[in-house]
Formats: structure tokens, C-alpha cells, sequence
């Protein structure tokens, strides 16, 4: 079903090219949105006074309920979707309501309103100009901000000629169009819906936000207006809203301000004199236990800007037609699962590459790609794992066996060698090397090489941890890391115990099997005692550093375990790093620098998760290269480890650009420092027959001594 | 601080004027009546007057351009042209204006018509939102809406088109001796 729906995503020309041209303008406006503004100030705000609200819901609710009251707004708290909906049915059978207009509301969305007030013969009009197009034709908003994005004029035509009148594919004719249909609704309608951007409790104030100037009509002409507002909209203070006002608009759309920033603080009178109601239901469905949740109470600290969808790579190939629900998008995966409940992710929580590119961008502070992983690991903890996916971490997990499959595999794989390269696989295998070639087995892992390396006897000595792609696929990175090390006079040891570093069964939410897998290296690596542990991976490098901490405490090991394993992690340095620092103290000097030009593309982990980008191109510099760069480095390749064999259809999608990125420079060298993203690149550029050479820095740094 | 206005407003597309006096401003909203309107369209400038033309003979005006009318239901807001009436303030840092309506006629013609013609006292010009909130008690007004320039929307194919559901023009008539 999922696979399907990428499937039909991927073939529409529209969607992706919309998506992109949209996130390619929306970066550089965004930029000059925030010039001269402090966004990580602005963002620290939302988070205190987020947070704050969310730890404080019961105080907020009760103090936002009495000031509402007070000014003459009837305010109704309910848990329950059901409830909402007959509060707005009953409020609408008393005022004998038959039409209703609406502006844009994701929380009437989330309960499926308009569905039920049809059924009881309400007509219901969305009155956003996007929401309008997408009910008209019967579709889902493909972006919670931009909801007709995958839309072009031409079938806005067609759906408006079909469903109201005649109107030709011209966007301002259309526009217009839009705003005659509907100014008709607007004066005839007898209540009018509407959500709430910001619940201020101090006040009893609702603010709501639209460029269109609908929201300000919706609830000024009907007689009735109800605010269907969720909870985690309140905060404390009026003067809260400040960062909210300010980061909302340049996030979601790259603009200073929204055009109309409304406050409405209880009204009591009609424009003819008569009585006005207005209605406020505060809604929860699943916020309040968010909120209690240690781990997941983070995410009330979004404002629904959608700029993790912005600046998503699967999201803007996919949309949120395929990628979400009634909430899309990564940040749309995990209000899903607190709203509809943690099932309703099982598909689309795979989506995530975890590339990390919205954590920077999300005003609200919220690490998405950890708490999807959080949904991963619950729904294998309680949905259990496929028997293919067991068979495969039961493997991982005993380090001899799975060493002995990889060596075997070294050698069921002759037939189908090519070179370094394996460029066609059969039956089942087929698409994973349909567009891409995948490495090689090296016929001698890098384990059995190092031995054969005759290396100076010196006082310094640092462990290496190859991780599976370096020690099984390229052994040559870990060869050229010995050479620069030892230039420098340091030693190089080789563990021979060590294991996978755990980032597959951590990034699949196995986390037992991620944990034994940390406790091996553990045992490995401090067996050795070396001064530091020395990865040229990334994502093995965040493992050992970070996230396999988490695996351990989230497996409940012993305190004794955790602290030896934290004493290891401060260890444990990225050889990008490390090797930056020997160059920089003139401990490794370079005789052959030859001059060549080079572009470099940053691994997801290494940038985001390590924060280490200039470091790496430093050293490619001073070994005489020179640094051409090319149009989103830090953009992910599409490898995102077993998310390449998942969906390889969207990761070869992903893959495309970067390689059309590279081609762009010109440049005949490619480094990187991720041997994950080396598979991927060297990979698509072999199959697509492009003649640029992708390699790690170490070997490049390597061939320069 | 009205420089800075200035500079965001016309920014966001909206249109700002200054004068020293309501009697300047007054002839530049009558000259901009007579432009874009005709006298025999009756009701197709819907004016919410509360302290502006204190002072004026309201007949005066109505026989001058009878295309404006003082009395108006959303209907007729909605038939409407121009749309004119008092801000209660702005603020520098995002351009925008500051319109408080106790009673929903104010709102209407800010709303509903094609050009919005807002009058604002120079004075009224706060540096930012947080000055201009204090400045405000919230809890006795039921409505305020900051209005940032014209309607605006970019949900056909992203593509910027002023003038949706709100005007497609404002004015912003900076009055500085009241």
C-alpha cells in the first residue's frame, strides 16, 4: 500500500518539482526574513514559554477558561474527539444553523469535522483559498501549510470549472474567482468555525493568523463563532505570542509577518446590535498524556509552521500525500501517533532517513528524527519485528557469525563482481543495484590487513573502530588512516573483537540488539586502554559518542556498564576531527600537495549530529586541494544506512540530485568523510557512467604525505 | 520610528502617507475618492468615522462626494470600494497597524472592501509588539487585528497574488498635529 503510494507520488511531475522549487526559494527568503533577528534567541523563547504551557496544562486550561468566561466567551474543555463534535452540532441545532464557513483548522481536521456536519446535513464551506480547491476536489492537503501545492493552475481550472463556474487557468482571474464564490458564503453563513493559533490563558485571548484576511471574516459575519482550538496552543502571558508572531510567519513561509494577526477576548454584540456567541473549545485528544511523557512531551513545543516539511528531502519528493496523515511530514508522524495512536505510524515512521536537516530549522527545538526513532523502538517493543527483520539482527548480534556471512559473502559474490563493483544482483536483490552499484566485498577485510602492517613503536597510541563498510568494503580508508597516524607518531591498534557499532538495529528500534552490540565494542575497545578510539565513520562515531548510551540506558544495563561506556565515549573522536587537529599542530605534514580541485559533501551525521564540517575541508586545503563547493553539501545523498534497501526508490530519487549537484561544480573529485555516503555517491555515478572520482579524505589526505 | 514604519510598511506593499495635518489629510482622502471612485456610485466608499472629521459638516461632505455613506451593513461593506477609517496604532518593527474595533462596523470596512484607507495619529507608533501589547488593555477590547499590508496568497502554484478575501490595496494616512 505504502510502496504504492510512493510509487504514484514518484511518477507525478508535479509534486516533486513544486516542493523543490518552493524549498530552493524558501531557504534564501527565509534567511532574509531573519536578517538582523537572533533565531536561536527567538527559538529559546518559544521553547521556555512552550514547555512552560505544557507542564502547566490543568493551571492554563482553568486560569484561560475563567478570563474567557469573564469576557463573555463560553469556553468547553473535552479529551474526547466525540464530544467536539457534538458540542458543534448541538450549538449549531440551536441557532437552526444551515450553513457554516471555516477557516483553516488542523484540529477539526484531526476529528474530521466537516464529514460529520455534512452528515447532518450542514453545508460547510473551507474558505482558505487552498483548503477551498482541495474540498472542492475531494483530496487530502498534500502540506500542512500549503495544502494545494501538488496542484497546478491548470487543474485548479478544471476542478473549479467542474465544481463551480467556468473561470479560465489564469492564477489572478482564479484568485478573484475565489474571493466573488465565496463572499457569497461569507454573508450568508450562520456560524462560523475557526482554529486558533495561540490560546493566550492570561487573557482568555485567541489569536488566529491568515494571509487571506478568511479567518477575520469567518468569525465576523456569522452570528456564531466557534474556535476549535487544541490545547497545546495555550500559553501563559500575552506577551508570550512575541516569539510565536515572529517565527511562525518566517518559517512556514519565509515572510516578516502574517497579514492579519487577530485577538479575540469575548465579544458580545452583533454588527446590528444583536447578541453575538462565541464559542471556544479547548480540545485535547491525546496532548495532556503527551505532555506527561518524558520523552515526547518536547514535541507540544511545536507552532505547526511545517518548515521540517520544507526542508525535508523525502518529503519533498513524496509530499504529504504519501508522507503523514491529517498531520504530515516528520513532525505529522509523531503528532499522529499521540492523536490516532502509535499503529497509525507503522508505515510512515520508516520515511524518516533521519538526516537531521529540520532539527536546525524547528523553531520549536524539537529533535524529530530522535523522537521517531522513540515511535520506532515502541512499536517494535510492542508490535514485535518482522521474522525477516529478526533473522537479520539475530545475525548482527553474534559477531562471529555475522563476521563469517560477510566473509562468505565475499565469495558467493564473484559471479556478479565487477571491479570494485557489483552491478546487477538477481530476482528479489534486483532493485537494490538498479540504479546504483553497490561495493564490492573486499576479499580481505581490513582486520586481516592491519596485522600485515609494519607500523613505528610509539608512546601514543589510539584504537581503530572500522565499522562494518570500512572493514569489509573499503578497506583502503583504514589503511590511509594508519598512514597519516603514523606520520604523526601515533600507533594504531586494531581490536579484533570489535563489532558493528549498532546504528542498524538502533536506526530500526532494536534496541537489545543495538545495546549488545555497544557492549562488545565496549569490551573491545578498553581491553586496549588506547588514549583515543578513533572512528572514520560518522554514524559509528555518533554511536560509540552518543546514541548507544541511549540504547544501554533504554536496555536497563547496569550502572557499572554505563558509566565504563560513558568514560569510552569521551574517547571516542571522529577521524575527520582528530586528523584536523595533528595537521593544524604540525604533526602531519604534506610533500606531494598536489594542486587539484575537489567539492565536498558533508554526511548528515558528521554536520548535524557531530557539528563538524569546516574541519574536513580545512584539511583537504591545506594538503593544496582547492575547495569548489557545490549547491547543498550539507543536503543528505539518500543513503541513510538500511534506508537505502528499504526504500530504494526514494533514496536513488534523493541520490540524483546530489550527483547533478556534483556534476554542476565541474570538478573531478568528490571527498567526503562518511563511508556510507562514499557506497552511495561512487555508486550512482558508476551506474549513471559519470567519470568524477568519490573518495574519503583520509585517502586523499593519505596520498598527499 | 515613522521612517522605519515607513520603510516596513511599504515593504509588505502597503502605501504610506504623512501629513502634518487633518485638514491636509482630509483633502488627500477626498482627491483619492474622486480618482478611484464616481459620484453617482452610491455606497461605494463605506467610512467609520469616530474623531477624524470632528469638527467637519458631515452634509458638506456627503454633498461634495455622495458616494460615500457613514451608515452600512456588511452587504453593502462587501459592495464597497473603498473602505476608510481610524487605527488605533502601528508598529515600526513589522509595518504593521494596529486596528482595535470595539464595534464590528470598524472591522468591515477593513475587511470586506477592495482599498482600505487607514488614518493613523504619528504619535500611535510603537517601536514593537511587545511596547504596543502593553500599551493596549486587551482585556477590554474584544477584537484587535494587526493588519500587515493587503490580503495576500501564494496557494495556486506559490505564486504571490494580492487581494483574496481582504482589500487588495491599503493606505496608511499618517496624520502628525491632531
Amino acid at each position: 500500500m505504502l510502496k504504492e503510494e510512493i510509487k504514484k507520488a514518484l511518477e507525478n511531475p508535479v509534486i516533486s518539482k513544486a516542493l523543490t522549487n518552493f524549498y530552493e526559494a524558501y531557504v534564501v527568503a527565509r534567511e532574509k526574513a531573519y536578517a538582523g533577528l537572533d533565531f536561536e534567541e527567538i527559538r529559546n523563547e518559544i521553547v521556555r514559554v512552550k514547555s512552560y504551557a505544557a507542564e502547566h496544562f490543568d493551571e492554563l486550561i482553568k486560569k484561560f477558561t475563567e478570563q474567557a468566561t469573564k469576557r463573555g466567551a463560553k469556553v468547553f474543555y473535552t479529551k474526547d474527539p466525540k464530544e467536539v463534535i457534538n458540542y458543534v452540532l448541538e450549538v449549531a441545532k440551536t441557532h437552526n444553523v444551515k450553513t457554516i464557513v471555516k477557516s483553516k483548522s488542523m484540529a477539526t481536521e484531526e476529528i474530521h469535522l466537516n464529514k460529520h456536519l455534512k452528515e447532518a446535513g450542514l453545508e460547510v464551506h473551507e474558505t482558505d483559498l487552498g483548503e477551498w480547491i482541495i474540498q472542492l476536489a475531494g483530496q487530502r492537503p498534500s502540506h500542512m501549510v500549503l495544502p494545494a501545492i501538488h496542484l497546478t493552475r491548470y487543474e485548479v481550472s478544471d476542478i473549479f470549472t467542474k465544481k463551480v463556474d467556468a473561470v479560465e487557468p489564469d492564477i489572478k482571474k482564479m484568485v478573484k474567482f475565489a474571493r466573488k464564490n465565496l463572499r457569497d458564503k461569507f454573508l450568508k453563513a450562520d456560524l462560523g468555525i475557526t482554529g486558533a493559533n495561540i490560546a493566550v490563558a492570561e487573557t482568555g485571548s485567541i489569536v488566529i493568523f491568515t494571509n487571506e484576511g478568511n479567518a477575520r471574516l469567518v468569525l465576523t459575519l456569522p452570528k456564531v463563532h466557534i474556535a476549535v482550538v487544541g490545547i497545546e496552543k495555550l500559553v501563559d502571558k500575552l506577551e508570550d505570542i512575541d516569539p510565536i508572531v515572529k517565527a511562525l510567519p518566517r518559517n512556514a513561509t519565509a515572510q516578516p509577518i502574517t497579514t492579519y494577526v487577530s485577538f479575540i477576548t469575548g465579544e458580545r454584540e452583533h454588527w446590528d446590535g444583536t447578541k453575538k456567541e462565541v464559542h471556544i473549545i479547548l480540545f485535547d485528544n491525546g496532548r495532556s498524556e503527551m505532555a506527561k511523557d518524558p520523552v515526547f512531551k518536547e514535541a507540544l513545543q511545536c507552532i505547526r509552521c511545517a518548515s521540517c516539511l520544507n526542508v525535508c528531502p523525502v518529503f519533498r519528493l513524496i509530499s504529504g500525500l504519501v508522507f503523514g496523515r491529517v498531520y504530515t511530514g516528520g513532525i505529522g508522524t509523531i503528532l499522529t501517533a499521540w492523536t490516532e495512536g502509535l499503529k497509525a505510524t507503522k508505515d510512515i515512521q520508516n520515511l524518516c532517513i533521519q538526516c537531521g536537516n529540520c532539527v536546525k530549522i524547528c523553531p520549536g527545538k524539537i529533535n524529530i528524527p530522535d523522537l521517531i526513532l522513540e515511535i520506532r523502538r515502541r512499536l517494535a517493543e510492542e508490535e514485535g519485528l518482522p521474522l525477516k527483520v529478526k533473522a537479520i539482527y539475530s545475525v548482527v548480534n553474534n559477531r562471529k557469525l555475522f563476521h563469517t556471512a560477510l566473509r562468505m559473502a565475499s565469495k558467493l559474490q564473484k559471479p556478479f563482481k565487477q571491479g570494485p563493483f557489483i552491478r546487477h544482483l538477481p530476482l528479489a536483490f534486483a532493485e537494490l543495484t538498479q540504479e546504483r552499484s553497490l561495493p564490492a566485498i573486499a576479499d580481505k577485510p581490513f582486520r586481516d590487513q592491519v596485522k600485515k602492517i609494519k607500523q613505528p613503536d610509539a608512546k601514543e597510541k589510539v584504537a581503530f573502530f572500522a565499522g562494518c563498510l570500512i572493514d569489509f568494503a573499503y578497506p583502503e580508508i583504514g589503511e590511509a588512516l594508519v598512514k597519516l597516524l603514523n606520520q604523526a607518531g601515533i600507533k594504531v591498534i586494531f581490536p579484533q573483537d570489535q563489532t558493528c557499532c549498532g546504528a542498524p538495529a538502533l536506526y530500526n528500534g532494536v534496541m537489545d540488539v543495538a545495546a549488545n552490540n555497544m557492549l562488545q565494542n565496549l569490551k573491545a575497545l578498553e581491553q586496549e586502554n588506547p588514549d583515543f578510539i578513533i572512528s572514520a565513520c560518522p554514524t559509528c562515531t555518533l554511536v560509540l559518542k552518543k546514541k548507544g548510551l541511549l540504547a544501554l540506558r533504554n536496555q536497563k544495563v547496569s550502572q557499572d556498564l554505563i558509566a565504563k561506556a560513558e568514560k569510552m565515549a569521551e574517547k571516542v573522536i571522529d577521524a575527520s576531527y582528530f586528523i584536523h587537529k595533528l595537521i593544524k599542530e604540525g604533526r602531519i605534514t604534506f610533500s606531494k600537495p598536489l594542486e587539484e580541485e575537489f567539492t565536498y559533501h558533508d554526511p548528515c551525521h558528521l554536520k548535524r549530529s557531530l557539528n563538524i564540517w569546516q574541519e574536513p575541508r580545512e584539511s583537504l586545503q591545506k594538503a593544496g586541494l582547492k575547495l569548489k563547493e557545490m549547491f547543498e553539501s550539507d543536503i543528505c545523498c539518500g543513503m541513510g544506512g538500511s534506508y537505502s534497501l528499504k526504500f530504494p526508490e526514494i533514496s536513488v530519487k534523493i541520490l540524483e540530485r546530489k550527483l547533478k549537484n556534483i556534476q554542476d561544480t565541474g570538478v573531478n573529485l568528490v571527498c567526503t568523510d562518511c563511508p556510507g555516503c562514499i557506497m552511495q555517491i561512487r555508486g550512482g555515478a558508476d551506474k549513471k557512467g559519470l567519470d568524477f572520482k568519490v573518495k574519503h579524505s583520509l585517502e586523499v589526505l593519505a596520498e598527499r604525505l | 520610528m515613522f521612517e522605519l514604519f515607513k520603510e516596513k510598511a511599504s515593504a509588505l506593499m502597503a502605501e504610506v502617507y504623512s501629513f502634518k495635518n487633518r485638514k491636509e489629510a482630509l483633502e488627500f482622502i477626498k482627491g483619492f475618492i474622486k480618482e478611484n471612485t464616481s459620484y453617482e456610485d452610491k455606497n461605494s466608499v463605506v467610512w467609520y468615522d469616530t474623531w477624524f472629521l470632528d469638527g467637519e459638516r458631515k452634509e458638506d461632505l456627503l454633498a461634495e462626494l455622495p458616494q460615500i455613506t457613514f451608515e452600512f451593513t456588511p452587504e453593502i461593506a462587501s459592495q464597497a470600494k473603498i473602505g476608510i477609517n481610524e487605527v488605533d496604532g502601528a508598529i515600526a518593527e513589522s509595518g504593521s497597524l494596529i486596528e482595535v474595533s470595539n464595534r464590528i462596523q470598524k472591522r468591515l470596512v477593513s475587511s470586506l472592501t477592495e482599498i482600505h484607507i487607514a488614518i493613523l495619529p504619528k504619535s500611535r507608533i510603537f517601536p514593537d509588539l511587545k511596547t504596543a501589547l502593553r500599551s493596549f488593555n486587551l482585556t477590554n477590547v474584544p477584537y484587535v487585528t494587526l493588519i500587515s499590508g493587503p490580503s495576500r496568497t501564494a496557494d495556486i502554484e506559490r505564486v504571490l497574488t494580492i487581494g483574496v478575501h481582504g482589500p487588495e490595496r491599503v493606505i496608511i494616512v499618517c496624520v502628525e498635529n491632531l
